[in-house]
């Protein structure tokens, strides 16, 4: 599927979830992106994982609403710990089956994003282990002048964003000096179609999500 | 897409780098939010865990805005930090993407309230005050907030607020200042 349109669709969704107080429809979302994660041969360990990481943060909104809540203090601790599940779950049918490669593709050419944003992003992000691999330089070089850089020191972010400077220059002059023109028309060498299928199950997810919410009398 | 010239590739790529160098950094503190909302959720208080520590969250977009001080600077500074996040660390899925773009948005907000002109205090408390303020309007719903008691409400709002504050306002102008200092922004950026 269209992953520009899969986001579109997971996107709404979530925020019409995020207004609900439905707990059968979050259950129901849960299994079929679990379903959907299967086909697509997902590893039964990494579906576990998902189960668990939330668990924590799920316990405190229960917690919180049905010791601090008001109303109907059961149904709302219910509606939110099932909720974090549905948003883990259905984002995970998009993070778990599409890469940022093909969504920037699909964003540049379906959408028209300015190839400068999409690539731009793109080089970035190929950066991520390196950048990992930075961090822990950066607060050894601090741990052996005696400085333990944690998460409020300023030098840390401070020397984090001049590497950043450093190397979004570098960045961009390795990209200039291999064609890539700002704002010029690009050809490309994988084509991202935005066929009539993706379409259909847009707008029959759309409207199975609308049947849950509004139609269905759950009980 | 007028206010797409004004990017260059440069800035794209800076910008991206700083969300991902500082979500990488916030990684370390994920265990300190475990052990807070372990701690409070006993009592049903485990929501002043992700209060205290949204500030740190947030302030990829209040520096991306106060520092590129471009217009939609802190929009896109939050939105690639958290599309990144989505991805990478991604464990909450396209819920992630949302709160990135009230958070990009409400740290904006307090740019475009004082005309993209106060580039001190007065911007970045508008920013602090503009993020706490939308956020927090994201969470009634989301989080269920609107469902708790007043006091608990409240001392929510103030908590995030300090947390805004301090992080996205007073971290922000520590770094930037050492930046300043440095003169490294003279070259990339003139305004």
């Amino acid at each position: 599927m269209n992953p520009s349109i899969k986001l579109l669709l997971l996107f709404i969704i979530a925020l019409e979830i995020s207004f609900s107080l439905i707990i059968s429809l979050n259950i129901a979302l849960v299994i079929l992106a679990i379903g959907y994660l299967l086909l697509h041969h997902t590893k039964c360990r990494t579906i576990g994982w998902l189960l668990i990481v939330p668990l924590l943060p799920a316990i405190g909104l229960w917690s919180t609403q049905y010791i601090n809540g008001t109303g109907n203090k059961t149904l709302m601790a219910w509606v939110l710990f099932t909720r974090i599940y549905a948003f883990v779950f259905t984002g995970a049918t998009f993070t778990l089956t599409t890469n940022i490669l093909q969504l920037a593709d699909s964003l540049e050419q379906n959408w028209h994003l300015p190839s400068k944003f999409a690539y731009g992003v793109l080089a970035a992000y190929n950066l991520v282990p390196k950048i990992q691999h930075e961090v822990k330089i950066i607060r050894a070089a601090g741990l052996m002048r005696g400085q333990q850089l944690s998460f409020w020191s300023p030098k840390l972010y401070f020397k984090a964003i001049l590497v950043s400077i450093n190397w979004s220059q570098n960045l961009a002059q390795a990209m200039t000096s291999h064609g890539f023109v700002e704002d010029a028309p690009r050809t490309h060498y994988r084509h991202c179609p935005l066929r009539w299928q993706d379409w259909a199950i847009f707008i029959v997810g759309l409207g199975l999500i609308q049947l849950g919410l509004f139609v269905i009398p759950w009980s | 897409m007028k206010w797409a010239k004004a990017w260059q590739l440069s800035d794209i790529i800076l910008i991206a780098l700083i969300g991902i160098f500082f979500g990488a950094i916030f990684m370390g503190t994920n265990y300190v939010y475990d052990v807070l909302t372990a701690a409070l959720a006993p009592v049903g208080l485990s929501g002043l865990a992700n209060e205290l520590l949204l500030g740190l969250w947030c302030m990829p977009g209040m520096l991306a805005g106060y520092m590129l001080r471009l217009k939609g600077s802190a929009t896109l500074g939050e939105l690639l930090a958290a599309t990144v996040e989505m991805f990478f660390g991604g464990q909450w899925g396209i819920s992630t993407l949302i709160s990135g773009v009230t958070q990009g948005f409400g740290a904006e907000l307090g740019y475009i309230v004082t005309r993209y002109k106060h580039y001190d205090w007065l911007g970045l408390t508008a920013s602090a005050l503009t993020t706490t303020i939308v956020t927090f309007g994201w969470d009634l719903a989301r989080n269920g907030y609107f469902k708790l008691q007043l006091w608990l409400l409240i001392l929510y709002f103030v908590v995030r607020f300090c947390s805004m504050f301090l992080f996205g306002g007073v971290l922000t102008r520590l770094i930037t200042d050492m930046l300043d200092r440095s003169h490294v922004l003279k070259s990339t950026h003139t305004n």
